[in-house]
């Protein structure tokens, strides 16, 4: 991709090829949604309120996108979290002046969510300290904008770790309890928001609450898994666990659907620590069975591993050479598979993450595999979340969509052990209303590889993937953002409506992270 | 890595803040202007060095950003280029060139740290067993560190008749410099060339702490990752690694506090002089260079 110079003081074309406006410059795609009145009213409050707020490109052109690459747009002015009190501070005088604010954590979101269309963006990165590591009760209070890596290197000092939390090292602990979280130890342990014990929340009219689901449990109900409309979660107390490195198993198959029923029989019998499936080729299908000791590995081993029809490494080579050699047309599909092998496989083996045999800080590993090999200037991920029953149905329709638009694909799934208890923070979230014990997500991620794709056509593949789920009555991960329009399609007017009438009265002005959901 | 094209430089700078994590500017600071990916960015937006000039001051060249940005951008090349931009930037001091070329086999070139410390470069000098070079670009070495001009002919006269050659070289900066200039030579940083000395390697012990030297490490990180791996799993003392195998070094005494944190070594044993005595200020335990080892 040929990445032009930027001329100075502007923030620079968008990298997303042209469609509809060929010849066009196209700087912005989002207009501005909030035109800017009383701005300087506003910054003239917080300023004399003692918070810092940077205006101008140098400070707002680094916020022009989220990961996904896809949206683009500017604030008119940043305030870089540092304590609750401002956060408060600054929502009080948002409320008043009606000025939109964006909170951001690790900017991880792909459709916009974390992009600012005007107003004030929230960096949360500033407050990013662990503050209390209970190795007694097993909870750790961190405020929230840390860095589930950087709450790794902390609590492994006292060889602790976090439950669960995205293979992504720089998702952040506020964002990821704002929306779910899903860990490859999700279908054992939950989604990283299960994990989180109480939360200090700064709501939209700046109040500075502790919530949790003995205390305002309405609105930790509502935080939690909220999309960041009930409030800003600036502090969190989660549970967390002692350190193990982990016993790695591949096993591979050529049927996605095949795997996923291993999967999904391994969830059941609890029968791993970790599990989850991630794809080269719709027929070369990797499901990952780790554990973290050496008793559970040894009663996997006795128990459920012979009932796995995937194979190993060299016994699939093996079909994949057979099967190949009767199609001797299909040479160029054999020649991506050994590439992408000989790129992608070292990284998972690289030596000074492997100590006897067991694999050390799998988050790292799994995260620069992740940036290295999956990662694009646009990263495009729809998915889809089911009940077990209709999962394999969505996993394939949403296969053949990709197969439709891109040539080469990655799928990603994992089961989500869902808590009974927590249902009502599931409430119009990425949990899909029927499912019962476990719920399973699937991303469909194109390999980008250097190519041009327009935005046109990344939408209709987002579009074309979402249209299963409301055939099929599921849910998404990513449903905020430019995918909102699904929003009242998969769960229906009458709940929208009623979170939407909760909303407006958490937030009379409608400026907590606007355009996100509603 | 995203793509190929304009790979190196700042504009291939995606944001995905991976830089971030590893940054000591970023741990002290705590805000994104204070990191690599915020330079990058800001100069996207069309940021002078001037405006910059905060941020290029508190970086300390640890280089920890440059082997984990998935764009594989030289940034701390982009972060010095950046700091020569700077107006207040010193031009180089011109030392007098030693007369007649410099001995012949391998040669130590010591940098500042160590001359000052001249007890400590004889026992340097007789365990590596070579020659120490009269001119060992120390000027040279400044200049790259504060953003100063480096003159010409000083450069042409510093690198004459050392490319090809085995060079040790103690200042980290001026390392990672020579193997751009010198191609042909077999380089290796202080800690690297000390750490495979036998009489050493035998005396670091499992409760040591040892402190690798951030810059050299991440300047060749994808070779001595591996051979500090290896000298972990024959030693096993800790290190100051993170969970990335990127080396926290001790810039002040907040990232030395940080570095020994929920550490409990019962000495700590430093590559880089100029980090023993920082380390020294915060820790209650003994901390010796690499080469104090042999007697220690």
């Amino acid at each position: 991709m040929n990445i032009p110079p930027v001329e100075p003081g502007t923030v620079g074309p968008c990298p997303v090829a042209p469609d509809a406006l060929q010849g066009i410059k196209r700087q912005q795609t989002n207009p501005a949604r909030w035109n800017g009145a009383g701005w300087q009213d506003f910054v003239a409050a917080v300023r004399a309120a003692g918070v810092e707020l940077a205006e101008g490109s140098t400070a707002c052109g680094m916020y022009a996108t989220d990961a996904g690459g896809t949206a683009y747009g500017q604030p008119h002015g940043v305030v870089v979290a540092r304590n609750a009190g401002q956060v408060s501070t600054l929502l009080r005088a948002a409320q008043a002046h009606r000025v939109p604010v964006t909170v951001r954590g690790g900017g991880l979101t792909t459709e916009g969510e974390s992009v600012a269309f005007g107003g004030v963006l929230l960096d949360m990165s500033g407050m990013s300290r662990v503050l209390n590591i209970d190795a007694q009760n097993l909870t750790v209070r961190t405020e929230a904008g840390i860095y589930w890596h950087s709450l790794a290197e902390e609590l492994r000092r006292e060889n602790l770790d976090y439950l669960s939390a995205p293979l992504n090292l720089t998702s952040s602990v506020g964002g990821t309890l704002g929306v779910g979280g899903i860990d490859v130890n999700s279908a054992r342990l939950g989604c990283s928001a299960d994990q989180a014990v109480s939360l200090q929340v700064v709501t939209p009219t700046g109040e500075i609450v502790e919530c949790s689901d003995d205390e305002n449990a309405e609105l930790f109900q509502r935080v939690i898994l909220g999309y960041g409309q009930f409030g800003v979660i600036t502090e969190a107390t989660l549970r967390i666990r002692p350190y193990t490195p982990l016993a790695m198993h591949y096993y591979y198959y050529s049927s996605l659907a095949t795997a996923i029923e291993d999967l999904q029989m391994l969830d059941r019998n609890d029968a791993s620590d970790y599990s989850g499936i991630l794809t080269i080729m719709d027929c070369a299908v990797n499901l990952l069975v780790a554990f973290d000791s050496d008793e559970r590995e040894a009663a996997f081993k006795a128990n459920w591993e012979a009932r796995l029809r995937g194979f190993g490494e060299a016994g699939f080579a093996l079909c994949m050479l057979g099967h190949y050699a009767l199609r001797p047309w299909r040479i160029g599909e054999a020649l991506y598979l050994l590439q992408r092998k000989q790129a992608v496989f070292p990284e998972f083996r690289r030596p000074e993450f492997h100590r006897d045999g067991k694999m050390h800080d799998r988050s790292v590993v799994f995260s620069r595999a992740v940036w290295k090999h999956w990662g694009s200037r646009q990263m495009v991920i729809p998915d889809l979340a089911t009940p077990a029953d209709t999962f394999i149905e969505a996993v394939e329709r949403g296969n053949a969509v990709c197969r439709k638009y891109f040539p080469h694909y990655t799928l990603y799934c994992v089961g989500i052990k869902l808590r009974p208890e927590h249902k009502p923070h599931y409430e119009m979230s990425c949990v899909p209303p029927g499912a019962e014990g476990w719920a399973y997500g699937c991303e469909f991620e194109p390999m980008i590889e250097g190519e041009v794709y327009s935005r046109d056509h990344f939408q209709a593949f987002k579009n074309a993937i979402y249209d299963i789920g409301v055939d099929l009555g599921a849910s998404y991960y990513r449903f905020g953002g430019m995918m909102k329009g699904y929003i009242r399609r998969v769960f229906g007017d009458a709940l929208v409506d009623r979170h939407l009438a909760m909303k407006r009265k958490a937030d009379p002005a409608m400026i907590l992270n606007r355009d996100v959901i509603f | 890595m995203y793509s190929s094209a304009h790979s190196r430089e700042f504009p291939a700078c995606s944001g995905c803040s991976l830089c971030r994590l590893v940054c000591p500017m970023w741990r002290s600071h705590r805000d994104p202007r204070f990191s690599p990916e915020g330079l990058a960015k800001a100069l996207q937006c069309g940021a002078t060095a001037a405006e910059l000039a905060a941020p290029l001051d508190a970086c300390s060249f640890c280089g920890a950003c440059d082997p984990v940005c998935p764009e594989r951008i030289d940034l701390t090349g982009m972060i010095m280029e950046l700091r020569r931009q700077l107006p207040q930037s010193a031009t180089t001091v011109n030392v007098p060139v030693p007369p007649g070329p410099a001995p012949a086999g391998a040669l130590l070139l010591p940098g500042a740290a160590l001359r000052a410390d001249p007890a400590l470069l004889t026992r340097v000098k007789g365990l590596l067993g070579i020659a120490v070079a009269a001119d060992d670009g120390a000027d040279i070495a400044q200049a790259l560190e504060t953003g100063g001009a480096i003159d010409t002919p000083r450069q042409r006269a510093f690198l004459r008749g050392l490319d090809g050659r085995t060079l040790v070289v103690g200042d980290a900066l001026l390392l990672r410099q020579l193997r751009r200039w010198l191609p042909a030579a077999r380089l290796q940083g202080l800690g690297e060339a000390l750490g495979n000395v036998g009489v050493i390697r035998r005396r670091l012990a499992s409760a040591d702490f040892y402190v690798i030297e951030a810059r050299a490490y991440h300047a060749d990180y994808e070779r001595l990752v591996g051979h500090y791996d290896g000298l972990r799993a024959d030693t096993g003392c800790a290190m100051n690694l993170d969970l990335q195998r990127i080396a926290i070094p001790a810039v002040d005494e907040a990232e030395a506090r940080w570095m020994l944190q929920g550490r409990r070594p019962a000495r700590i044993v430093v590559e880089n002089p100029a980090e023993r005595e920082i380390l020294r200020r915060v820790a209650d335990v003994p901390v010796l260079h690499l080469a104090e080892l042999a007697e220690a």
